[in-house]
């Protein structure tokens, strides 16, 4: 299917029938939200069930979807209200928490056995601390930040994905930096700037 | 000279390119003379510098689940049943069938080379010998072999690191795993793994 078609238009589509244009809009954006939930739960069967479910929601809701702000916000916005709501039910359980890390990482290497595998695990342990840190951040900084950050959003955007005025985004963006700018300190005394 | 009055959150904001673009050049003179804001901003940077690095070798190269598609088609159908009439029945079985053609690819080739050759077999000299078809149904065996075999490796090793997160978990246990899985991994990268995790578990003892 053509790649210039806007994803509102496939939404049109959708509306009237064609299944195709929600398998071209699941193609289109199902790397990007397993990318974005993978980060939020760090755990790669959590994400990919939400995954599904984000898909899922969006399968049942579009019928009815009217384009207010842009289908990716919107896609955004399911995949967050998830993400939140599982950091809220899932009890913090550091053991797992480890676990889950760890087989991560064994994927990780998996997919690419190559040229340096000393170097690859301490920056697996680099990586690892660093994203602990992100994890530090409250559920709110760390969706602000993961958005802005890897999902491109401009603030106006991720304001209007969680539903925050843009002032209130930017006081969790600046606290997310803040607060990470702190947790890195001794990764960055080792590395004069 | 004072101490300057100008806040993070403006250093923040220009890092991340949200810096009001009418306050942007005068931000910019300042910080040729402010050592404190110049420090902030190279700080933030530091920080984003080192997110990416770790998020994006994180989410980079982690392959994506299998068959997501077809996953969610089947919790629709299992949620709601649609009332079927030959005309979707047909339609639906056509594109399942095309769907699973699309995930079977190998399956599908291998079958077409099997009645490939079976076609030439019967419609040419059936002792002559036909290397190219051969050759490729045995790289493709090979590959196969060299996955699963990648992939026991892979469980193996997983389920070593799982058992030690457990609390109870033998260290000597451990280590007899791990060797096993370094005697398995022998000649891919997963023995040096198996070697670093040997090394740690033997400075824990
Ligand atoms: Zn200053």
């Amino acid at each position: 299917m053509d790649k210039l078609i806007d994803d509102e238009i496939l939404v049109k589509q959708f509306q009237s029938g064609s299944q195709r244009a929600f398998d071209e809009l699941m193609k289109r954006y199902e790397r990007k939200i397993f990318g974005y939930l993978l980060r939020s739960v760090r755990n790669y069967e959590d994400a990919e069930e939400l995954t599904l479910e984000v898909f899922f929601k969006a399968f049942r809701a579009l019928a009815k979807w009217e384009p207010k702000a842009k289908f990716s916000t919107w896609l955004y916005t399911i995949a967050s209200n998830l993400s939140i709501d599982y950091h809220r039910t899932k009890t913090r359980h550091p053991v797992y928490v480890l676990e889950d890390e760890d087989v991560l990482e064994t994927r990780v290497v998996a997919n690419d056995l190559s040229s340096n595998p000393e170097k690859q695990i301490e920056d697996m342990e680099r990586g690892r601390i660093i994203r602990e840190a992100v994890d530090e951040l409250s559920s709110k900084q760390k969706e602000v930040f993961m958005l802005t950050r890897y999902e491109g959003l401009p603030i106006r955007e991720v304001a209007e994905t969680l539903g925050m005025a843009e002032g209130t985004v930017k006081i969790h963006l600046h606290r997310a930096m803040k607060k990470l700018q702190t947790l890195l300190r001794p990764l960055m005394e080792n590395n004069e700037i | 000279m004072g101490k300057c009055i100008i806040s993070e959150a403006h250093a923040i904001d220009y890092v991340y390119g949200e810096l009001d673009p009418s306050k942007m050049d005068e931000y910019k003179e300042h910080l040729m003379t402010c050592n404190n804001c110049t420090r902030m901003v190279n700080s933030f940077k530091r920080v984003l510098q080192l997110v990416d690095d770790a998020e994006g070798v994180y989410a980079h190269n982690i392959s994506m689940p299998k068959n997501l598609q077809s996953k969610l088609y089947r919790r629709i159908n299992a949620e709601d049943p649609v009332e079927t009439t030959i005309a979707s029945k047909f339609t639906s079985t056509i594109s399942n069938l095309l769907t699973l053609m699309n995930q079977q690819k190998a399956t599908v080739f291998s079958l077409f080379i099997v009645v490939v050759i079976g076609t030439t077999f019967f419609l040419t000299d059936p002792f002559q010998y036909i290397p190219t078809y051969k050759e490729n149904v045995d790289d493709t065996a090979h590959v196969k072999i060299q996955e699963y075999r990648q992939l026991e490796i892979q469980r193996n090793m997983e389920d070593v690191l799982r058992n030690r997160h457990l609390r109870n978990s033998n260290k000597w246990d451990r280590v007899s795993q791990l060797n096993r899985v370094k005697d398995q991994a022998r000649g891919t990268d997963w023995a040096t793994i198996a070697h670093q995790h040997l090394k740690s578990v033997h400075s824990e003892l």
